[in-house]
């Protein structure tokens, strides 16, 4: 779905270069989250799923070397 | 289903980033080498707020333009200014005052005269068209409730043949729905 709209507005050479999972535990770095927080999400979310919440991932992609931006 | 408007989104998100506070490095010890984050001000280091390490696909060169969208306290910012060198020039935007406050006092501490902070919208990004050869982005895209928007920008403002580089989160399955209604959920 990310790489469809990168796709859509014009860029080319689309690539995914990393993807790993990102937990709870990984939350738990954040100064962001507040540890209420962190304990609402795990009653929240399926224990299966505490592992991985959602992807990290890394995208990298070039603008045609000949080409003006799409109109809105 | 968006359950915050674009302007809800954005006050929840930077009263969260104005306030955040940070005396740890695990973020960014998770993601960068000890060898650069030795080189930052502490503060920068502090406040990595990223999901990833994206200067390492970017391939930056000396003398490259580069644009840091959502620059935050300033560590890919930084990193890239070491990297395009005094001939080269990066720009931190972010539309949290106190991030750019910040950004800029790191830049300040460490004497870098080639870089600049300003203040915006990832999705109207206050430069000319084809200025930059180089976006890079760091846990800043998912923030956004007009994804599309933000990367239309990033192309209008990459020169031709310009590059971007971006870490940010996605999600392969749909959270709860009060998950998804939570504010703090959504700053993060």
């Amino acid at each position: 779905m990310l790489l469809k709209k990168f796709f859509n507005v014009g860029f080319e050479g689309i690539a995914v270069l990393e993807r790993r999972g990102c937990g709870l535990e990984d939350l738990e770095r954040y100064p962001l989250f507040a540890p209420q927080f962190l304990d609402f999400l795990r009653k929240a979310i399926p224990s299966h799923r505490h592992a991985e919440i959602a992807s990290a991932v890394a995208i990298t992609a070039r603008r045609p070397a000949f080409s003006s931006p799409k109109e809105d | 289903m968006a359950y915050f408007s674009d302007d809800a989104a954005r006050s929840i998100i930077r009263e969260a980033y104005a306030r955040v506070r940070s005396e740890a490095a695990a973020v960014a010890e998770a993601y960068y080498e000890p060898d650069e984050l030795a080189r930052l001000p502490r503060g920068a280091v502090e406040l990595a707020l990223g999901v990833g390490h994206p200067l390492r696909h970017a391939l930056l060169q000396p003398g490259e333009a580069v644009l840091d969208l959502g620059c935050g306290a300033g560590i890919d910012t930084l990193l890239a200014a070491l990297a395009v060198g005094p001939t080269g020039r990066v720009v931190g935007l972010d539309m949290t005052p106190e991030m750019v406050e910040r950004a800029r006092r790191h830049a300040s501490e460490m004497g870098l005269a080639n870089v600049q902070v300003l203040e915006g919208l990832i999705e109207k990004i206050p430069l000319p068209d084809a200025s930059v050869d180089v976006v890079v982005s760091n846990g800043v895209l998912n923030l956004s409730t007009r994804k599309s928007r933000v990367l239309a920008e990033a192309f209008r403002v990459l020169r031709p043949g310009g590059r971007l580089a971006i870490a940010d989160l996605v999600l392969d399955e749909a959270l709860p729905e009060d998950v998804l209604k939570s504010p703090a959920a959504l700053a993060g």
